[in-house]
């Protein structure tokens, strides 16, 4: 390694040539062939509390704890061969060893020194204490955190559990009242009855909400995508829903092209015009509810949205920031007519938001509203 | 008619599915956690059983479990009738070798008919 540049000594590394050595943030020690400390600075004197006068002339193993000693002999025999800059003990937890005997984590790097003397070894060693406890402690964060998420996800299940239990009870028993297995009802019974189970239901169905909620949130919520024709989700929402139209005697219809199809999740995509259509069904006295959908072409991939229309109450434009949080009914005294806890509308923006969607309203206040969601053609386009 | 236990340790759950079998002329016979439905079965012929996923002391795994490891019981249809709605519980019950899964709550008109389907075609009357 020695060559004809080399045109320096060590007392001339030790010297004011280089500054930068006596001064540098690291403690820096320089070692002979023979594992020999032949120069350190002061960072050396302050972070292993001996006086360079107690290193120099010793073998480096001083500052090593004793367990490590052996093994370090070995490999400075062996970087002695192949001498190059590289860090030591990759994968290794290091230590050093002060004068007092505590111990403390180090980083060192090494790089051998050319001098006119022979070839030297510097080695820069970093105390990492800190930075080790600063690790250990984001550890046990991170270890805290996920105990903590497990909790919530054992805690939403067994929620889940509990209080479907009861409810069966409660529309099992309803349900066979109604079916009159015991024996006959009036009127009025029957009546009573029908709202106990519509009730119950309605219960249930919050429920749902707030599960599917709290997974979504927690990344829980599993989707599958698939070719899913429009029509064939749109007949499914009207056989669940057309009855709760012709109470009202509302006209309730739809106009979606048989080969309109996407790649999404068919369930989300259940569950979001259910929400939509049941709102319109209930934000509209009188009038209809029309579900429409078609294919958009203009700019970028191309997508597909359907449109719920309806004849109802509508919604203000000061309304309308807000008409997609969680817990919202836009007018307070609006609670009482319209039941529902002003989850359905975040529920369907959080699922939209799952399949790649986008979910947008227009309306005229007292006219009625359209709702659209607007879905990617195909899987790849989210 | 069939003679079918039912394993549930709710009170008011094993007496709306007793009641329902019977309505429908089953002969229903209610154990009220797992370690007696166990028992009951190990004593007596069944055509078909429910049982509640989750109980103390045995639960509707285990009974699965059970049941797969006995010649006997081995092809006695067994369905869970659960709360659980998670989506792991479903592919655990499938793994489980349940015939069928039917979620609480139940959907009384359906109920019986929907259980029906598991009844093997000799014990049918």
């Amino acid at each position: 390694m020695a060559t004809e540049s080399t045109s320096f000594s060590l007392r001339d590394i030790a010297g004011s040539r280089f500054p930068l050595l006596e001064y540098a943030p690291d403690a820096t020690v320089i070692v002979d062939g023979g594992g020999i400390i032949r120069l350190v600075n002061s960072q050396t004197e302050r972070l292993f509390g001996y006086y360079r006068e107690e290193l120099i002339g010793h073998a480096v193993e001083m500052l090593i704890p004793e367990r490590h000693r052996a093994r370090h002999a070995g490999e400075r025999t062996e970087y002695a061969a192949d001498p190059h800059v590289r860090p030591m003990g990759v994968g290794l937890e290091l230590f050093g060893l002060r004068k007092d005997g505590r111990e403390f984590p180090v980083e060192i790097s090494l790089s051998p020194i050319v001098t006119r003397e022979g070839t030297f070894v510097a080695s820069a060693i970093r105390d990492v204490t800190e930075r080790k406890a600063f690790e250990r402690r984001l550890q046990e964060l991170n270890a805290e955190l996920e105990s903590a998420n497990r909790a919530k996800d054992q805690f939403l299940a067994s929620m889940s559990h509990e209080l479907r239990t009861p409810l069966n009870a409660i529309l099992g028993f309803t349900g066979t009242l109604l079916m009159k297995l015991p024996g006959p009802l009036n009127a009025e019974q029957e009546r009573q009855l029908q709202i106990v189970r519509s009730s119950a239901a309605h219960l249930l169905s919050l429920i749902n909400d707030i599960m599917d909620l709290a997974k979504i949130e927690s990344g829980k919520r599993e989707v599958t995508f698939e070719p899913v024709a429009i029509a064939d989700v749109v007949a499914a929402v009207r056989d669940s829903l057309g009855s709760l139209a012709a109470e009202k005697g509302l006209r309730f219809s739809s106009d979606v092209a048989g080969d309109l199809a996407a790649v999404t999740d068919r369930r989300a995509l259940h569950q979001i015009l259910l929400n939509l259509i049941n709102n319109a069904i209930k934000y509209t006295e009188s009038g209809s509810v029309h579900v429409g959908a078609r294919p958009v072409n203009s700019g970028g991939a191309p997508r597909i949205a359907i449109d719920v229309t309806d004849t109802g109450i509508g919604i203000r434009t000061v309304d309308l920031q807000r008409l997609f949080a969680a817990f919202e009914q836009l007018d307070p005294t609006t609670t009482r007519r319209f039941e529902g806890t002003g989850l359905g509308l975040y529920l369907s923006r959080s699922l939209t938001e799952l399949i790649g969607g986008e979910l947008t309203v227009q309306s005229t206040h007292g006219a009625g509203s359209t709702f659209t969601l607007t879905l990617p053609h195909t899987h790849e386009a989210l | 008619m069939a003679r079918i236990l039912v394993i549930d340790d709710n009170p008011a759950n094993l007496d709306l599915m007793l009641y329902l079998l019977r309505a429908f002329g089953h002969d229903a016979v209610g154990a009220s956690n797992g370690v007696a439905g166990y028992e009951a079965l190990r004593d007596g012929e069944y055509s078909l059983v429910l049982t509640d996923i989750l109980m103390p002391g045995m639960d509707g795994y285990e009974i699965a479990r059970r049941m797969k490891a006995d010649a006997r019981l081995v092809s006695t249809p067994l369905v869970a009738v659960t709360a659980l709605a998670m989506a792991g519980d479903r592919a655990r019950i499938d793994a489980a070798g349940f015939a069928d899964y039917i979620s609480k709550p139940i959907e009384p008109t359906t109920f019986v008919a929907q259980i029906e389907r598991h009844l093997l075609p000799r014990t049918q009357t």
